[in-house]
């Protein structure tokens, strides 16, 4: 259950043109994960699904109901801010619990379907606490609880987990996913973070100026960028881009190279330079060069290095490993 | 939703503001035997004309200038002017606003057909003229002693704003003994701190000295209104603007002056127009203490409009004032638009 | 500490409690005075025992002033017509503000900005065509239909439930709610008025107090010119012109001062007891600028 189809749908602030035209199907039950840039629309297509912003065009359905004019609360969605938006005056339990509250249901099934979902997420002993006095994971399972209640077809997150810090966020990351597993309900996630992206979603829809660049899973994303956009948007740290000469021995106007797939080589190659900077991060170290002829490059290494700034360093690449592209597209023929 | 609180101020602010307009155009009354005539602007004419008729002092046949016993020169009364219809038509039914000398011995006499509204609209624009820079100053000189960091400072704060909450019309009922020329407490206080020396005049019943009275028990009344709102200006000011003026030598002038004020700037404009706007609808201190008097010296624009509007049953009349009152407020508040608009 | 700032400190004190004593001695001589006989008060007020409780003290005046006026009633109308007006007040300018900050309709801005410009009107310069408006205006009551409105509570109440400030008040409180709250309320399903309702108004204490506290001090302390012009029955009377009774017939100063006693010290208690909240309502009124 939970399928969402957005047909040529437009958005317009005033004359600003956030959609031009997007067309998009998120299948159902899956984890769909929006990224992009800041200020590319992320947002404002969630906000479009909600039915917190009206589309200027085209149709949204979800479950074959055209819901393009329908209230935000007839669509069968919920939605978690990235503020949790959570009622300061209401306790956790008549948070969760308001939506049934204003649908009238009884007290005793409000009560019965709060625990339910308080059990869920572990929240029996907060039920009675004010949002002020959780902490900000408290409050977050909150958000998500108050979500869950509604029994929604959809779920829809806006950078929920940007507000935790670093340890808290990928204990959430894998509530979420575990929650996605259990419920199966389709799930359409907005986030900056490349991680959350890569582990959780199993559709990556990347978003540039309100056009869609690609679509597909995460690895298809990471091995197969459609454009030069995506390559450089997905991986951390980014994708070599090399021009010029090396570019036309490949027959193509830019060639890429993913870090780790950069070589340390003994003997003198296409590239060649000295050491600018060095990054152990344990496992493995991350060697940025600066080479003629060529900006910085970056290469990853498994373990530790015995090298140190200033040191001359030759690179080499595997050509099974390269990525052409010529005017921003990838190209997929052989050479 | 707005709805109901749309139509209540239309209903009840916005359309009697335009009747006002409309009805300062007519000579409608409340209770009037005659239909109601459109009289376009000769209401604002009747108030605003004022006449000049310069006269001479009297000469003899040998053509010297007549005197009186003490020695003064004698001029025409102004009355055989406004009296004769046939030679005068212009001063016709006119009386004396006020006299000017000018050389030669001539004198300046304005007339107008209605000298009570001028006295009003004069006392009025005086009032707020005084009141305006004299309140806001206190207030600030209040405000920036209640913001020392002194125990109990609280307890100061509580006593200056406590005639803020106090009605004016408490208020000036209670000024009325404070001022009283025989038993008033003003002039016992005066004479105890200056020994005995002062007389005691009777502060309401004085051309010269009811205005001014009023003016003070209105800052009295007011001040404490405006030094919180300094205060809340003056607690916006970060404390390290403070230390770093201190770590550079600053005296305690140099710190207001370059420190403090440039702060202040829009809260000085938001005070000063609340205080003139205030200023500008002086009523209940008139019509409890003075209704006007002595002899006209106390007559503002709001109370005119209500002796005419109201009292006399002159709506037209009443209205014509209000319509005045509002253009000037009107062009007070444009000013400050054009204050804060100019170093933004 | 050192002898000077000691001795600045003692001077900054003595300032602040001469300044102090400015502001008190009226309120002061009001309720001793109240207290006094009438020949002594006068004989009293040209020296200092004008502001000590001495001589013949007695509540006689008091009991005097209650013969006289009907002051129970006066008060009970000044309560009666603000109480009304504040809750009514509160209500709906809470809810053009409302509309104004979350909802969008045509003509919205338009409206808004007139209702804004309003501010600049002083209530005394509409006040005479309001009266013919008043005048006017027929009423369907409990006695029966009125064909006009003077002379009654709701002459005194109705025309002062909406006004400029009241709605600004708000708008300015509910720009600054996180707009996530209202959108995450849509989402759990409630209408503008549930909204409104158990979302917004649950979270506009502060604002509310501010609002009614204005109201309040503008409604009880300034019932003067527009009763006497709408108001000739005693029964509608407020506390304000009540003290018309005290100028009939030999005026006694005593009591006066007694009528004026009863009439402010209610006020000046509320203000003590919520200081905090008297004061922050006028600094907020600051905000504007
Ligand atoms: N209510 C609005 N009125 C006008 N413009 C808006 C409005 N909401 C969003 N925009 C504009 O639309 C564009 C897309 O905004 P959106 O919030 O969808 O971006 P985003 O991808 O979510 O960015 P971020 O990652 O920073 O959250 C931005 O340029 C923004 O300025
Ligand atoms: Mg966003």
């Amino acid at each position: 259950m939970g399928q969402v189809i957005l047909k040529s749908v437009q958005k317009k602030f005033g004359d600003l043109e956030v959609i031009p035209n997007l067309s998009l199907i998120i299948p159902k039950g899956s984890f769909t994960v929006l990224v992009g840039p800041s200020g590319c629309g992320k947002s404002t297509i969630l906000r479009l699904i909600a039915g917190l912003e009206d589309a200027t065009g085209g149709e949204i359905i979800i479950d074959d109901i055209d819901v393009t004019h329908l209230e935000p609360s007839k669509r069968k969605i919920a939605m978690v801010f990235q503020s949790y938006a959570l009622y300061p005056h209401m306790t956790v339990a008549e948070n969760i619990g308001f939506g049934l509250t204003l649908a009238k249901v009884s007290k005793k099934d409000i009560q019965k379907r709060v625990s339910e979902v308080a059990k869920i997420l572990q929240l029996e002993k907060l039920l009675q606490r004010k949002p002020k006095q959780l902490s900000g994971g408290q409050r977050q399972r909150v958000a998500i609880g108050r979500a869950i209640t509604r029994n929604p077809k959809v779920f829809l997150f806006d950078e929920p987990l940007s507000n935790l810090d670093a340890s808290l966020r990928g204990q959430m990351r894998v509530e979420l996913t575990e929650l996605h597993a259990q419920i199966k309900a389709t799930m359409v996630y907005v986030t900056h973070d490349q991680v959350e992206a890569m582990t959780m979603a199993d559709q990556i829809v990347v978003l540039n100026q309100g056009v869609i660049e690609q679509v597909g899973t995460p690895m298809d994303l990471y091995d197969f960028p459609d454009s030069l956009f995506v390559a450089r948007f997905i991986g951390s740290p980014k994708m070599n881009i090399m021009e010029g000469e090396i570019a036309e021995k490949y027959f193509c106007q830019k060639l890429g190279v993913r870090p780790e797939h950069m070589e340390i080589s003994k003997e003198e190659g296409l590239l060649n330079g000295s050491i600018r900077h060095i990054e152990k991060l344990g496992a493995d170290t991350l060697v940025y060069s600066e080479i003629k002829g060529y900006d910085t490059i970056t290469a990853r290494v498994v373990g530790n290095l015995e090298m140190k700034i200033g040191d001359t360093i030759h690179l080499r690449f595997d050509k099974k490993h390269v990525h052409r592209f010529s005017n921003g597209n990838r190209l997929n023929t052989q050479f | 939703m707005a709805l109901p609180a749309c139509l209540l101020v239309f209903t009840f602010l916005i359309l009697p503001f335009f009747m006002a307009f409309g009805l300062s155009l007519t000579n409608q009354r409340l209770v009037s035997p005659n239909p109601t005539e459109f009289v376009g602007l000769d209401n604002f004419k009747k108030m605003l004309g004022v006449s000049f008729l310069i006269i001479e002092p009297e000469m003899d046949e040998a053509g010297h200038i007549k005197l009186d016993n003490e020695g003064n020169p004698i001029y025409p009364r102004v009355r055989n002017f406004t009296r004769n219809q046939e030679d005068f038509p212009q001063f016709y039914k006119k009386r004396e606003w006020f006299q000017l000398g000018l050389q030669d011995g001539k004198v300046l006499v304005v007339l107008s057909q209605d000298v009570v509204f001028l006295k009003a609209l004069a006392n009025t624009m005086l009032f707020a003229l005084v009141v305006c820079p004299v309140q806001a100053g206190l207030a600030l000189f209040l405000a920036l002693l209640i913001n020392q960091p002194l125990r109990g400072i609280n307890i100061f704060r509580t006593i200056y704003f406590a005639p803020v909450v106090i009605s004016m019309v408490v208020v000036s009922m209670l000024w009325r003994f404070i001022y009283d020329g025989q038993n008033g407490l003003l002039n016992t206080l005066m004479q105890m701190f200056s020994f005995g020396l002062f007389e005691p005049i009777d502060w309401l019943g004085n051309t010269s000295t009811a205005l001014p009275a009023i003016m003070a028990m209105s800052v009295w009344q007011g001040v404490g209104f405006h030094m919180v709102i300094w205060l809340s200006g003056l607690q916006t000011i970060p404390l390290s603007h403070y230390e770093v003026a201190r770590i550079e030598g600053a005296t305690r002038w140099q710190t207001f002056r370059y420190v403090t004020w440039p702060s202040l700037r829009n809260t000085a404009i938001l005070v000063m127009v609340i205080i003139t706007m205030q200023a500008f609808t002086l009523y209940p201190q008139i019509q409890v203490m003075t209704r006007g008097g002595p002899l006209d010296s106390t007559q503002s624009l709001v109370f005119q409009a209500v002796i005419r509007g109201y009292e006399k049953q002159d709506i037209s009349g009443g209205s014509a004032i209000s319509v005045i009152l509002f253009l000037l407020v009107l062009s007070i508040s444009l000013f400050q638009r054009y204050l804060t608009r100019e170093k933004n | 500490m050192p002898a000077h700032k000691l001795l600045g400190m003692a001077l900054r004190y003595l300032l602040l409690i001469w300044i102090a004593m400015i502001f008190i001695f009226p309120i002061v001589f009001m309720v001793i005075s109240s207290l006094k006989p009438d020949l002594q008060l006068l004989s009293d007020s040209s020296s200092l025992r004008a502001f000590l409780p001495v001589g013949d003290i007695s509540p006689t005046n008091y009991l005097s002033a209650f013969d006289r006026a009907p002051i129970l009633l006066f008060i009970f109308n000044s309560v009666l017509i603000t109480g009304i007006t504040i809750v009514f007040s509160l209500f709906l300018c809470s809810l053009a503000a409302f509309s104004f900050v979350f909802l969008s309709w045509r003509g919205q801005g338009v409206i808004f900005a007139i209702i804004l410009a309003t501010f600049i009107v002083p209530f005394e310069t509409i006040a005479v065509p309001l009266l013919l408006i008043v005048n006017n205006l027929p009423w369907i009551g409990l006695e029966g239909i009125k064909n006009s409105w003077i002379n009654s509570y709701h002459v005194q109440i109705i025309p002062f439930i909406a006004d400029a400030l009241t709605i600004f008040l708000f708008v300015q409180y509910f720009r600054d709610l996180p707009k996530d709250l209202i959108e995450a309320s849509r989402i759990d399903g409630a209408t503008w008025f549930q909204v409104y309702r158990r979302v917004i108004m649950p979270l506009s204490g502060p604002i509310i107090a501010t609002a009614a506290i204005l109201k309040f001090l503008m409604m009880y302390n300034n019932q003067l010119l527009w009763p006497i012009m709408v108001v000739q029955e005693e029964s509608y009377r407020p506390v304000m012109l009540g003290l018309q009774y005290f100028f009939q017939l030999n005026t006694q100063w005593g009591e006066i001062m007694a009528y004026l006693t009863i009439i402010t010290i209610p006020v000046l208690i509320f203000y003590l007891l919520l200081q905090k909240a008297f004061i922050a309502s006028i600094a907020s009124t600051g905000i504007k600028g």
